[in-house]
């Protein structure tokens, strides 16, 4: 056999790897070629020293070959990557429960639309729960057999990133490294400070400040502004004003104990949301008696006056209040989630 | 490792499936740590000039004379693994006249290998009255007693132990001064 039949023959075994390699491999060119040239060397090496002389021959590179294995044999040593975990890997499973609750997700939305617009231009006879089940076991079978097929496959869940990517994550976990900021241990991603102590102090005793000038204001009755106003609204105005002192203080108790402590954190932030929730009945009170409104306005000639508020302006101020109470809602959800995902912080190198 | 032989007893143990399949699974499992254990520290003993994958096969032939073998094909995904999980770097050099990729460890892989090799030390000399075998651990190494990381007393001093961090002065002077 002529040494060009050695080399295709080699070559030949090589290609029949390649085909046999699993396709996360395949994906990343530069690995690939680095992998089969890594076993085309090892080819040579062990052909040349088979044969005794230094130089491959047909039975040495046949022999390399048999030494090497199969290429489903190489392949499937390529595959096992991955911890085991009832058929999809440890580092899928994150992946796995996450398409699978936006695709449940998605079903849920669009059959709850359905059910809406059936209600509404249909009638009740007309809604199945049918669909939705079928739809989420549907999603539920196909999502789980692509999983289970890509963890036998051995793909791990940064091969679905672009190099772009990767390089991305890299210089943000850099840049993590040299800030000292945490990574989280089940992501591997850097976490970013999320709050700072000096910034909460600073803003905790501000807001102090402010809360103590509102609880004072029944109290300064000799200013002539405050004794213009309504005596309910000063005193609501003063109750606000404990809600914005309980605000900052928890604020500058936060700052003090700072971003290594969290579920003292947490709790914090709990009982601050308690607080924002309390102040509703200021709001609603408020909203449901415009007329205590006191708004002072300034002239020349006759000095200080109270401002008449029209009915129709308190029923646009008790809408805005109403916006308000909604806005308050929806900011103590949203620092609820805030606060529970300070969990994050927990489990971090 | 049960070598085939051509004619095999007829009460041999190994002429059952069930058993020699048994058998080599195990054999396998053993085997599978070992092997990586062994990869590293070949690896190790290269420095930092590297070594290729096939002259890994060759020094770990060399060394356990043929006894742990592993499969030419299994190696180059574990060395793969091996990087990908930072314990190895890789490059490429001009070998024997080849352009080959050459791996050595990383400064974690280091580590990493110092303790893997001294958890393994501690216990192979552990479980030996088991195996009726003596193992005889070198007294250049100091096994730290939190989590068996292998010490070498020679080599650059410190006051705690690069894995659990356990404060080790005091053991590593009462182990000089022994010497």
């Amino acid at each position: 056999m002529s040494q060009k039949e050695i080399e295709k023959m080699v070559k030949e075994y090589i290609k029949k790897v390649k085909e046999k390699l699993p396709d996360w491999l395949k994906n990343k060119k530069s690995e690939l070629k680095d992998t089969l040239s890594e076993i085309e060397e090892h080819l040579w090496d062990k052909s040349e020293e088979l044969s005794g002389i230094g130089a491959a021959t047909e039975d040495s590179v046949r022999m390399a070959i048999a030494h090497m294995g199969t290429p489903q044999s190489i392949a499937k040593e390529y595959k096992k990557r991955g911890t085991p975990k009832v058929y999809i890997t440890e580092e899928l499973w994150p992946l796995y429960t996450k398409v699978l609750g936006i695709l449940c997700a998605v079903i849920i939305v669009i059959n709850v639309v359905a059910i809406i617009l059936n209600l509404i231009f249909g009638s009740w006879e007309n809604i199945e729960m049918s669909g939705l089940l079928l739809g989420i076991a549907g999603v539920f079978t196909i999502v789980t057999i692509i999983f289970v097929a890509l963890s036998m496959e051995g793909y791990l869940p940064e091969d679905f990133k672009s190099e772009a990517d990767r390089k991305r994550e890299h210089k943000e976990l850099e840049k993590a490294e040299q800030k000292g900021w945490s990574i989280s241990k089940k992501s591997g991603k850097p976490l970013k400070p999320f709050m700072s102590p000096t910034g909460m102090i600073i803003g905790g005793i501000v807001q102090m400040a402010m809360g103590l000038v509102f609880i004072m204001l029944p109290n300064i009755g000799i200013i002539s502004i405050t004794s213009l106003m309504n005596p309910k609204f000063i005193l609501i105005l003063s109750l606000f004003g404990v809600f914005i002192l309980m605000e900052g203080t928890i604020d500058l108790v936060r700052g003090v104990v700072g971003k290594q402590q969290i579920t003292a954190n947490q709790v914090l932030m709990t009982i601050k949301i308690a607080i924002s929730l309390a102040s509703i009945s200021l709001i609603a009170f408020v909203m449901n008696n415009p007329g205590i409104i006191s708004i002072i306005y300034w002239t020349e000639e006759t000095g200080l006056n109270v401002l008449e508020i029209s009915k129709s302006v308190q029923e646009l101020i008790s809408m805005g209040l109403a916006w308000i109470i909604f806005f308050v809602i929806i900011g103590a959800v949203f620092d609820l989630g805030k606060a529970i995902s300070l969990n994050k912080y927990k489990n971090v190198n | 490792m049960i070598k085939r032989v051509k004619e095999l007893g007829a009460n041999a143990l190994i002429a059952s499936d069930k058993f020699r399949n048994y058998v080599e699974r195990f054999e396998s499992e053993i085997n599978r740590g070992i092997s990586t254990l062994c990869i590293l520290s070949i690896i190790q003993d290269a420095g930092d000039a590297g070594i290729h994958g096939y002259a890994i096969l060759k020094v770990l032939e060399e060394k356990t004379n043929e006894m742990l073998v592993i499969e030419e094909g299994t190696l180059y995904p574990v060395l793969r693994k091996l990087e990908g999980n930072g314990i190895l770097k890789s490059n490429k050099k001009k070998v024997d006249g080849r352009e080959r990729k050459v791996y050595s460890l990383t400064e974690n892989g280091k580590k990493i290998n110092n303790h893997l090799a001294g958890f393994y030390s501690k216990l192979t000399e552990a479980i030996s009255p088991l195996l009726d075998i003596s193992v005889h651990l070198q007294d250049r190494f100091l096994y730290c007693p939190n989590c068996a990381n292998k010490i070498d007393l020679m080599e650059k001093e410190s006051q705690f132990c690069e894995i659990c961090g356990l404060n080790i002065q005091e053991l590593r002077d009462r182990r000089l001064n022994e010497k």
